[in-house]
């Protein structure tokens, strides 16, 4: 059977400093497998990837593609050798068309490159798949799913053999979902291996098998039926999964926040507020469902000072915020999850208790007279990593080291410490793993059974109806309607989520 | 052998890559001697007698640096928030011109009169500076062109200004594109012991000292540091870009302009354009190889002023054009930029089997 592996991965390591990412990792993947990497964020999926696409060189270790051992010193290496990414984080030129970002990177080959051919391949490919998607559209008019459709029309315009895709469903509607998984199956009937890195268990247990990554390990490659998802957690954690915390009887207090007929630019769908004036109470946690880009965003910076409504109000305990600014919201005691952490949230470069500090430097907690103290600060530091379960970090790593889990636990450390009025968090568990979101969406519930008033946007309707007392559902910039979430059904919000009204 | 991005850097292979740095300029700057027909071990020899052979060369040395440490600084504290001005060279030109035009208007003398015109010098360059920052922070015009084109609106302000009945000092016969000498009592006092030294040499020490705890220690430097780095996270964190950009802008213009007044006050006694031109110019240079940190700028700016000095006893001594110490400085942020980016990268091994097909 040795033939049919198209790729192995032998005892590979790769480190970090004093990390180790990667620690002796063996596995492998069959022709025309759809295999699955599983495993909480920092447990090396990310490292892994990057060798196997020659990001990263490993320190030990062999990886063998058709039985013969490659060393990758460049991604195009890897391209070449037939080994294609599609990330988590675009990699797409916002202004070039889909056919320009196609075929960046293989004009390497010839000084000027025959763009009528590249057309007709392109034309050919997404006919095989059954996409339509025009090909002079510049990429910053795509919607993002249509991007996921770019990124891999890119991987597979360069024949590759591999195909790795991160967390591909993080930003498709449950049928673009669908539909993504009936194109991996025609392309594996002809022979492309898919490994996909995904934390959505529906999606783990439909491949063929899974390897289960833990601390930089591979501790086991099982099939889905031999395991139950519980026992797969258990795998992926090490230990029993932690119960996923749910709402409990909250004491609702005074009304904390009010947005009234509210109207907000934004890129795609300028959202509008329509009819009753919104409302949320101390204590209460309002959910904001829908996909992504339907107006949360727009709604939820005119929470946090990013931007000015044209009309309309919003007011916090009472007072006038419509036109406030971050520092003024941040002041009045509003905390922010914002939905891209590493741009909007973290300073990459700057450590841990660099980060922590951000919003707070000029507070009395961490400054004295124009000096930062950087005691203070590293108590601060301290503190967080150890209230939030940072971990493999103290307050002098560099942000941009931890994973996506810890570093989502250094912003909600942050904010959360903020938010005694309010706490406004978008889409904060996404591409996080089970036992980071049951710990994110536990603080959050403390925040709001402490006094905050809660504003959580998710496209996962399930977490919401889990979280939330009454859910909102976006489609296109306005709200479809708003449910209470203890009677509400996930079909119900399916259909608002859809544009049908309740 | 080929380089791929380090994930880290790696202290001593930084020191290398400068090590190599330092011999390819010394390498390229040899074979421009020769190239004019000079000998490269007299020439080299020279520049280190008249840059650090003697006391009094260790003084030139830090008199020609003096300047550069300001405008180097100035340069720095903007790029360290990625703000990226241009500006050094008409800063240097207004901060003289304001400094002086104070000792004319309050009739300035002694130590009073050294500190209000210093003083009046980096407000003038911080006003200079202002002038890009509101254009940037109000209505989005680039700081770089902003920068550049103000460079040359003072630059022919200042011959305006050194035109006979003006500032211009009136000869004999003929009038020379000078103003006249301010008052003895404020040239600036040379530091005891080394004789070439003034005051400002002091001053730009002092000033990269609170430069450096301003960048590190202090809440304005936090946000320079993580606005070069992020602006959205900073902005979505309570920082008003506007304001930061603002404060950085005069910050960085008082530091150009107090270079242009010292250079008045300690060196040419008087307004005279060929005493302040270059300096803004190559401060950026400065910053550039000192990675825009204070002491790197420091560090690059006595490095260019032990060139300047030496270039004249090379001139004297081995009969070698001190235009070459021009083109010394250019090779020098060359092999200083190939090292930082060098620093970045790492070797690896000729690559086996890799596009295995």
């Amino acid at each position: 059977m040795k033939t049919m592996k198209l790729l192995e991965v032998y005892r590979l390591s790769k480190r970090f400093g004093r990390t180790v990412a990667n620690d002796e990792l063996t596995f492998d993947v069959l022709k025309g497998e759809l295999h699955c990497l599983f495993g909480e964020n920092g447990a090396g999926k990310s490292t892994l990837s990057a060798c196997l696409t020659g990001f990263h060189k490993p320190d030990s270790g062999a990886i063998m593609l058709n039985g013969r051992e490659v060393v990758f010193a460049t991604p195009a290496a890897a391209l070449d050798a037939g080994i294609g990414i599609c990330r988590q984080h675009f990699s797409l030129v916002e202004r070039f068309t889909v056919l320009e970002n196609i075929v960046l990177g293989t004009e390497r080959e010839h000084l000027r490159f025959d763009l009528a051919t590249a057309r007709a391949r392109v034309a050919a490919l997404c006919e095989r798949l059954g996409l339509t998607i025009d090909p002079d559209a510049p990429v910053a008019m795509l919607a993002v799913g249509e991007r996921q459709w770019v990124e891999i029309l890119k991987a597979l315009y360069h024949e590759v053999r591999l195909l790795i895709l991160d967390e591909p469903t993080a930003v498709l509607t449950p049928a673009e979902s669908a539909r993504l998984f009936a194109i991996i199956d025609r392309l594996r009937g002809d022979g492309l291996a898919v490994i996909l890195i995904s934390h959505k268990l529906t999606e783990v247990m439909a491949t063929d098998r899974i390897t289960v990554l833990r601390r930089g390990r591979a501790v086991a490659t099982v099939r889905p039926a031999e395991v139950t998802p519980v026992q797969l957690t258990a795998l992926m954690m090490g230990e029993e999964p932690p119960p996923v915390p749910a709402r409990t009887l909250r004491h609702k207090g005074e009304v904390v926040l009010e947005v009234e007929g509210i109207s907000v630019p934004g890129p795609r769908h300028d959202f509008r507020l329509e009819g009753a004036p919104l409302a949320v109470r101390s204590g209460e946690i309002l959910g904001l469902a829908g996909v992504a880009g339907n107006g949360q965003r727009e709604f939820l910076d005119a929470l946090t000072g990013l931007a000015r409504p044209t009309q309309g109000t919003v007011r916090l305990c009472g007072e006038d915020m419509t036109s406030a600014s971050p520092a003024r919201w941040m002041a009045a005691g509003a905390g922010s999850i914002p939905e891209d952490r590493y741009a909007e949230a973290m300073i990459g470069e700057f450590s841990i208790a660099e980060n922590v500090a951000l919003g707070w430097h000029r507070t009395a907690r961490l400054s004295r007279g124009p000096f930062l103290s950087r005691a203070r600060m590293a108590d601060f530091a301290r503190d967080a990593i150890e209230r939030f379960g940072v971990k493999q970090a103290g307050p002098k790593t560099q942000a941009r080291a931890l994973s996506g889990g810890n570093a989502q636990r250094v912003v909600a450390a942050r904010e959360i410490a903020r938010a005694r009025h309010l706490l406004v968090a978008n889409q904060p568990a996404r591409g996080l793993d089970i036992g980071a979101v049951a710990f994110l969406y536990g603080e959050i519930l403390r925040a709001a059974e402490a006094g905050a008033a809660v504003v959580l946007a998710s496209e996962e309707a399930e977490d919401l109806l889990a979280v939330a007392d009454r859910i909102a559902v976006f489609f296109k910039g306005r709200i479809m309607g708003v449910v209470d979430a203890r009677t509400a059904s996930l079909a119900e919000i399916g259909a608002m989520m859809a544009g049908r009204a309740a | 052998m080929r380089f791929v991005p380090r994930s880290e850097t790696a202290p001593a292979w930084t020191a290398f890559c400068y090590g190599v740095a330092l011999a390819v300029f010394f390498l390229l700057s040899a074979l421009v001697v020769l190239s004019v027909g000079g000998s490269p071990g007299k020439a080299f020899a020279a520049l280190f007698k008249g840059s650090l052979g003697t006391w009094n060369a260790v003084g030139g040395t830090l008199a020609k640096a003096t300047p550069l440490i300001l405008t180097g600084l100035s340069a720095a504290i903007a790029y360290r928030a990625r703000i990226w001005s241009i500006g050094q060279e008409g800063q240097v030109v207004f901060g003289a011109v304001a400094g002086y035009g104070a000792t004319l208007w309050f009739g300035l003398a002694g130590p009073f009169g050294i500190a209000v015109a210093l003083l009046c010098g980096a407000l003038g360059g911080a006003a200079l500076g202002l002038v890009s920052g509101v254009l940037e922070a109000r209505f989005r015009v680039n700081v770089i062109i902003s920068t550049v084109l103000l460079n040359y609106c003072v630059g022919y302000l200042l011959l305006w200004l050194l035109q006979p009945g003006l500032w211009g000092e009136v000869g004999q016969t003929i009038s020379y594109q000078q103003s006249a000498p301010v008052a003895d009592s404020l040239f600036l006092p040379a530091i005891p012991g080394l004789s070439k030294v003034h005051l400002g040499g002091l001053v730009a020490l002092v000033l990269t000292i609170a430069v450096g705890i301003l960048i590190g220690r202090t809440r304005l430097g936090f946000e320079i540091r993580g606005f070069g780095l992020n602006p959205r996270a900073m902005v979505a964190r309570g920082v008003n870009a506007g304001a930061l950009i603002l404060a950085v802008m005069a910050i960085s213009g008082a530091l150009s302009g107090l270079a242009g007044i010292g250079q008045v006050l300690g060196e040419s006694h008087r307004l005279r354009p060929d005493a302040l031109a270059g300096f803004g110019y190559t401060g950026i240079v400065v910053a550039l190889i000192g990675r825009s940190s204070a002491v790197g700028t420091l560090i690059a700016a006595l490095f260019f002023g032990a060139l300047a000095a030496g270039g004249l006893t090379m001139k004297v001594m081995a009969d070698i054009p001190s235009a070459l110490v021009t083109a010394m400085q250019g090779i020098a942020l060359i092999s200083f930029l190939l090292a930082e980016i060098a620093s970045l990268y790492q070797p690896v091994r000729p690559v086996r089997d890799g596009g295995a097909a």
